[in-house]
């Protein structure tokens, strides 16, 4: 069992992929056509991203500055290249939830957040990524327009919310109302827990809660 | 001058024709296995990977692109053609291939023929979670090492360091106008006792203080009839 040290490989289009399929497609064709070819056509890809594993992939997750899709004249971030790694790899649900839950290295964080977004299945990921918005660390994008600051419970928000992040269209999943119809998924919990009850009753604890959503 | 010597032999005959006749029988044997399967009708197919192949792994450090950059070599003639052979640009010792172009390099750095050609088979080993847990805990341990990230910024520590800096800058600079403001008084007076008449051309800031002495409609007056520079040379001193 091994990975082919080729990605192109796994972009067969005569249909033969046998390997796991999320959302019902090959994992790299969740991102699209122009930006996997930019993607395969970076330096970045060829020369740090060529023979990674899930263990090596570390080395250059830890060196990540900052977060993006392209950059200036349609470049590839390292993040997105990484990404892009990750769905070829496609690493288990344990080693994804260490990368997770690693408290050191917050791109890792935002990385392994990513993935998740586009491969889980929507209750897991509601369930997953809810926890990480106490997480009020500062993250650095790097987009067409410049650079940018951002956090990453704000970050957390926009890959459950938004339907482009990093120029990576995300699979659509459901709503968390409508699995919250379907009892699939319990009511939020927002990690405010008591403050949020107690708002009317006195103005400092509202100025306390960062950013509550449910108001 | 010392006669050209370069016609003396230096170097090892029976070594160097043990090498030829060692490439000979290889090439030999490569074309007689593309003979016999012409011969046969059927494909000629590169030999299969030895098992012993080692698989890939990713680089432990970044390719160093830049190392002949702006630097002039002697090439032999007919180094710009082809790719086979050692010519001008980045070579591969094991493919015996130049590449002229460092994204055509790296690509063939991480292509088959040439992971074939050093060993390796083109496939990576899949990571296990134990593998993965103790890579992690072998990077925090190297950042911690190193003292990076995680260092308290003292701001004002920070301010106190560049103000000092900045300090220090101002000074030297106004050393340096003192020393350049007192050689160019030395330069005016000298061409003043030659000339008598007007200062040197071309020093406005600095002969300010010099000119004075004489009057300026005199210098005018002597500029424009062609007399600026006094006996000596009109040429602009920078």
């Amino acid at each position: 069992m091994a990975h082919l040290a080729d990605a192109k490989a796994l972009l067969d289009n005569r249909g033969h992929y046998t390997g796991q399929t999320f959302h019902g497609v090959n994992p790299l064709l969740l991102v699209e056509k122009i930006i996997r070819e930019r993607i395969f056509e970076s330096l970045y890809w060829k020369e740090q991203a060529f023979g990674l594993n899930a263990a090596t992939l570390l080395d250059r997750a830890v060196e990540l500055t900052y977060i993006g899709g392209q950059y200036s004249n349609q470049r590839p971030t390292p993040f997105l290249c990484l990404t892009f790694k990750l769905l070829q790899l496609q690493p288990s649900r344990e080693i994804i939830l260490v990368y997770l839950n690693d408290p050191d290295f917050k791109y890792l964080r935002a990385l392994a957040a990513f993935y998740i977004r586009l491969t889980w299945s929507a209750v897991d990921i509601y369930r997953t990524l809810e926890p990480l918005m106490g997480d009020y660390r500062k993250l650095k994008v790097r987009g067409m327009g410049g650079w940018r600051m951002t956090y990453v419970d704000e970050f957390v928000d926009e890959l459950l919310t938004k339907e482009r992040v990093c120029d990576i269209a995300l699979p659509h999943i459901k709503t968390r109302a409508m699995l919250e119809d379907a009892d699939e998924l319990e009511p939020r919990e927002s990690l405010l827990g008591s403050e949020v009850e107690s708002e009317g009753e006195s103005d400092v604890e509202e100025d306390k809660g960062a950013n509550s959503g449910d108001e | 001058p010392k006669p050209n010597q370069n016609f003396r032999r230096t170097w090892n005959r029976e070594e160097w024709s043990a090498k030829a006749q060692e490439r000979e029988s290889h090439d030999r044997a490569a074309s007689k296995l593309h003979h016999e399967a012409k011969l046969a009708g059927k494909k000629f197919h590169r030999p299969p990977t030895p098992p012993d192949a080692s698989s890939t792994s990713a680089r432990a450090s970044r390719l160093n692109l830049e190392e002949n950059l702006n630097k002039t070599t002697l090439v032999p003639a007919g180094a710009g053609v082809g790719k086979r052979g050692r010519g001008a640009g980045f070579y591969c010792e094991a493919c015996d291939l130049t590449f002229k172009d460092s994204l055509q390099w790296v690509d063939h750095l991480n292509s088959k023929q040439h992971l074939h050609a050093v060993g390796e088979r083109d496939e990576v080993v899949v990571a296990t979670l134990e593998m993965v847990v103790e890579r992690l805990a072998w990077l925090k341990r190297r950042r911690e090492e190193e003292g990076v990230g995680g260092e308290e910024v003292d701001l004002a520590r920070r301010l106190a360091e560049r103000a000092r800096a900045e300090e220090e800058e101002r000074v030297q600079k106004r050393e340096k106008r003192k020393v350049a403001r007192r050689e160019r008084k030395e330069r005016e007076r000298k061409l003043g006792k030659e000339a008598g008449f007007g200062s040197g051309d071309g020093d406005r800031a600095g002969g300010g203080g010099e000119g004075d002495e004489e009057d300026p409609d005199a210098v005018a007056m002597a500029r424009m009839m062609g007399f600026a520079g006094g006996f000596g040379t009109t040429k602009k001193r920078s």
